[in-house]
């Protein structure tokens, strides 16, 4: 499951959760009314005179309403951000197999390759829906050409993979003593 | 983890962010005096709204009822987030009046995940019976850094698949496999 799923689901459970205590508090507070109690946890008395001494150009109300807004906007860009894919989908070959890649394997297979070109120190990768980045720390005096032969070994291993979506490749070099 | 659950996410966060921001638009809106600079002067909770309840006892038993309705709704969100789609039963019934058959999910993912072991560039295995659109099998397959990919996926699909789906009887079982490449370094040989 990606971050982003498992950001939604945490703040769907708090959400359920806030609801469903706020409607049954909401229903005890109706039975002790009906049988003539006084408020149970909410002072509701004092909130409804709040609300009947305040109008909606009142400050406070309208900060309240912007409030309500990015709650709103939050809400609805959890519902549809899509982030990063957890797995990459391969080209289907036999009927009723799916087959995937794991992002995160991924980028570690494409750091791998490109970490074994030749005049490369180290490397880290990173895939999102459509490209593939990589940043490579060449040794200090690189040979020219290195950022080809890094393309070639990062475009050879997803090949190998063979995605679905064929992905861009985008390979970036800094030099180890420049970090 | 349910991938229902997040469908249903999506579809009740977009509810409530809708509705949260049609109410807080429109009392912006109101409150700015896009409705008359009079309505922008008048209480949030006018007397007429207030006083409404007053003589309709059915009101108060409507909103308890809506509350009872939004816990439960609230409820069965919640335990959405718990419901996984991992099924430990397979139903192989053909044809009722022969009798019933099933088949434990262990037994079948543990000869998957065996089998699997066995292919070249496979480090680790393992396998579950998912129960979404109808039951499949997810395995999921660590090789090494430098497994043939290509080489264990024909395997994976010609040879693990094949014997699965023919252990179930159904040659269209589906099947998702997914792959970790890279995912741990080939096992070091030494001469001694």
């Amino acid at each position: 499951m990606t971050a982003t799923n498992w950001v939604t689901r945490v703040v769907s459970a708090l959400l359920a959760l806030a609801l469903l205590f706020c409607s049954l508090l909401a229903v005890v507070e109706l039975a002790a009314a009906a049988l003539g109690r006084d408020s149970v946890l909410v002072p509701y008395h004092e909130w409804t005179d709040w609300l009947r001494t305040h109008s909606w150009n009142d400050r406070i109300v309208q900060a309240l309403l912007v409030g309500l807004v990015v709650l709103a906007l939050l809400l609805l860009l959890l519902a549809f951000r899509r982030g990063k894919p957890a797995a990459l989908t391969l080209r289907n070959r036999t009927d009723g197999v799916d087959v995937t890649a794991s992002r995160r394997s991924v980028e570690k297979s494409l750091a791998a390759a490109a970490a074994r070109t030749s005049g490369i120190a180290g490397a880290s990768a990173s895939v999102s829906r459509r490209t593939a980045r990589v940043e490579a720390r060449t040794v200090a005096l690189s040979e020219p050409g290195i950022r080809d032969e890094v393309q070639s070994a990062v475009r050879g291993r997803l090949d190998s993979l063979g995605t679905e979506r064929r992905l861009r490749t985008r390979v970036a070099l800094t030099t180890k003593d420049s970090r | 983890m349910s991938s229902r659950a997040n469908v249903i996410n999506r579809v009740v966060l977009t509810v409530l962010g809708l509705l949260l921001l049609t109410v807080g638009g429109l009392g912006l809106a109101l409150g700015l005096g896009a409705f008359g600079e009079s309505r922008a002067d008048n209480p949030v909770l006018p007397e007429q709204v207030r006083t409404f309840p007053d003589g309709r006892p059915w009101f108060w038993w409507a909103v308890a009822g809506g509350l009872v309705l939004i816990a439960v709704l609230a409820l069965l969100w919640l335990l959405a987030q718990l419901r996984t789609d991992r099924t430990t039963q397979l139903d192989l019934t053909t044809d009722a009046r022969d009798g019933y058959t099933t088949l434990h999910a262990n037994a079948l993912t543990s000869a998957v995940e065996d089998e699997a072991l066995g292919v070249s560039g496979v480090s680790s295995a393992s396998a579950n019976v998912r129960e979404h659109r109808g039951n499949h099998v997810f395995l999921r397959v660590e090789l090494t850094d430098s497994a043939d990919i290509d080489g264990v996926r024909t395997r994976l699909e010609n040879e693990v698949v094949a014997h699965l789906r023919e252990g179930v009887g159904d040659p269209r079982f589906p099947v998702t496999i997914e792959l970790r490449p890279g995912a741990s370094k080939t096992p070091q040989r030494s001469l001694t």
